[in-house]
């Protein structure tokens, strides 16, 4: 087991939006989340990178026990260390080349030489096409493109996990495919990763497990065909009946 | 009296007036960086200090400010014993309008630091970045990038302000041609200070041209 995490709470003004989570991942898991909108699926993924701190709960991660609520500053840079987020708006530094973007969380995050680094950030733009856009801006960039470089800018420091926080969900239809396609790929080579997504077909054909989350609570958890052809519990079938409404 | 002899006496005030300028500025620049910091610590007593600061500051007209400056604080900093007797005009010039503008700039720097994207700071944590590189690669160049536009207001702001130390008695350009204008007992007055006017759209102009490249060099404000 990679990822455990147990009883995580977390309020806001007093407001309970994560009422006790247990979940564990294995390497290689491609755990997608789904859930109806307000349900506390962005602020899980931000409870695991301590972009929150929860008010309570424990985390076994690489060997290493970390109270949620008390987590030590070097417990906090470990976990970053060994994760990465991909953001829903893609969050590229908007002061930064596509190449420097991709390069300098492993410079300055993870202490690499800037040379090797460079060298990784201009074969990551290689792979995904965009070696001709290295030097450009993420304002002069489109979306997608800058989502593809969030992506590669999470999976150049070779993480134990990445987190993503509705990936595609900030771009036009047309460039969902492509980005989905490149997170499945990553699935494909073995990357663990915890996907929040209303992408119905990426759940189905990529998932290796589905978590339907709702009103800060994991309601129900299985395979894609559990959770989609077998739903267990009423909240599960109504929000995927609501769902098929809509198509 | 031909204009290029009265330019000839206004930019006889020139170097004070650039001089004001640039030391102002850079003077200003470093008390409101400072400013900045003390306000936007953690520590109430460090707050409270710098919120009382920037409303005297904010609150007292330039001129009053130059005033003080001169007359006020030599007898106030000899009261703790430190000596300014011997200092130049000019130095109060500066220090005058250096406390001023420390003010108005420290306002432009926290206002600019707080309208950092958050996202951009989260981006750099969670790639692994500690606080202080955070700082120094992500939050600083951005904020000093929302900052310009507000900077290049003040600096010209500041160019007009020069004009004032003609209340300490320090010439610069506008109380070379104000004092021209009396010699002359106001014959050529709309001339001189046309010609006035004139000088100082110029180095305004400079200036705008110098904030412009800068823009132009970080591109990726856009
Ligand atoms: N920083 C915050 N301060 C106060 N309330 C917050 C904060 N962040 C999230 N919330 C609240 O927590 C609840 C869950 O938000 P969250 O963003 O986790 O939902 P979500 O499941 O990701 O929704 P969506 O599908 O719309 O992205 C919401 O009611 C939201 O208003
Ligand atoms: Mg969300």
């Amino acid at each position: 087991m990679l990822l455990k995490i147990t009883d995580l709470k977390k309020q806001f003004n007093g407001q309970q939006i994560l009422n006790g989570i247990d979940l564990s991942i294995n390497k290689g898991e491609v755990v997608v989340i789904i859930g109806p909108s307000g349900s506390g699926k962005t602020t899980l993924l931000r409870n695991l990178n301590f972009l929150e701190q929860a008010d309570s709960g424990l985390m076994e991660f690489a060997g290493e026990k970390i109270n949620l609520a008390q987590a030590t500053k070097s417990e906090i840079q470990m976990v970053r260390r060994k994760t990465a987020m991909v953001f829903q708006n893609y969050n590229l530094f908007k002061n930064k080349t596509a190449q420097e973007n991709i390069a300098e969380g492993l410079i300055y995050g993870h202490g690499e030489n800037a040379k090797t680094a460079n060298q990784k950030a201009v074969q990551a733009l290689k792979n995904l096409g965009l070696d001709k856009r290295k030097d450009y801006y993420p304002s002069q960039l489109s979306g997608g493109q800058q989502q593809r470089i969030g992506i590669a800018r999470a999976t150049v420091l070779n993480p134990e996990i990445i987190l993503f926080d509705e990936p595609t969900s900030a771009l036009d239809p047309e460039l969902v495919g492509t980005v989905l396609k490149d997170i499945q790929q990553l699935a494909e080579q073995g990357q663990t990763m915890i996907v929040v997504t209303h992408q119905m077909w990426f759940a189905r054909n990529v998932a290796s497990r589905v978590l339907f989350f709702a009103d800060g609570e994991i309601i129900e958890s299985g395979t894609p065909v559990q959770i989609f052809e077998h739903p267990q519990k009423q909240r599960t079938k109504q929000f995927l009946n609501a769902l098929a409404d809509n198509y | 009296m031909n204009s290029q002899k009265i330019i000839g006496i206004i930019w006889r005030g020139f170097p004070n007036t650039i001089e004001l300028l640039i030391f102002s500025f850079i003077f200003a620049t470093l008390l409101g960086l400072l400013l900045t910091w003390v306000g936007l610590r953690k520590n109430r007593l460090a707050q409270g200090i710098a919120t009382v600061y920037l409303n005297l500051v904010r609150g007292t007209p330039p001129l009053l400010m130059l005033l003080l400056a001169y007359y006020g604080l030599p007898v106030l900093l000899k009261a703790i014993g430190i000596n300014i007797d011997h200092w130049t005009r000019l130095m109060f010039g500066i220090l005058g309008l250096s406390l001023g503008w420390s003010g108005y700039l420290a306002e432009a720097f926290r206002s600019a630091y707080l309208s950092v994207d958050t996202g951009q700071i989260e981006a750099a944590r969670s790639v692994g970045m500690k606080d202080q590189t955070t700082f120094r690669q992500i939050i600083l160049p951005q904020a000093a990038m929302l900052a310009l536009p507000n900077i290049e207001n003040l600096v010209v702001g500041l160019v007009k302000a020069t004009s004032l130390v003609y209340v300490i008695g320090l010439y610069d350009m506008y109380n070379q041609a104000s004092n021209l204008s009396n010699q002359t007992a106001g014959l050529h007055q709309l001339q001189i200070f046309i010609l006035l006017a004139l000088s100082y759209w110029g180095l305004v102009l400079v200036i705008e041209v110098l904030f412009r490249l800068i823009r132009r060099r970080y591109q990726w404000l856009a």
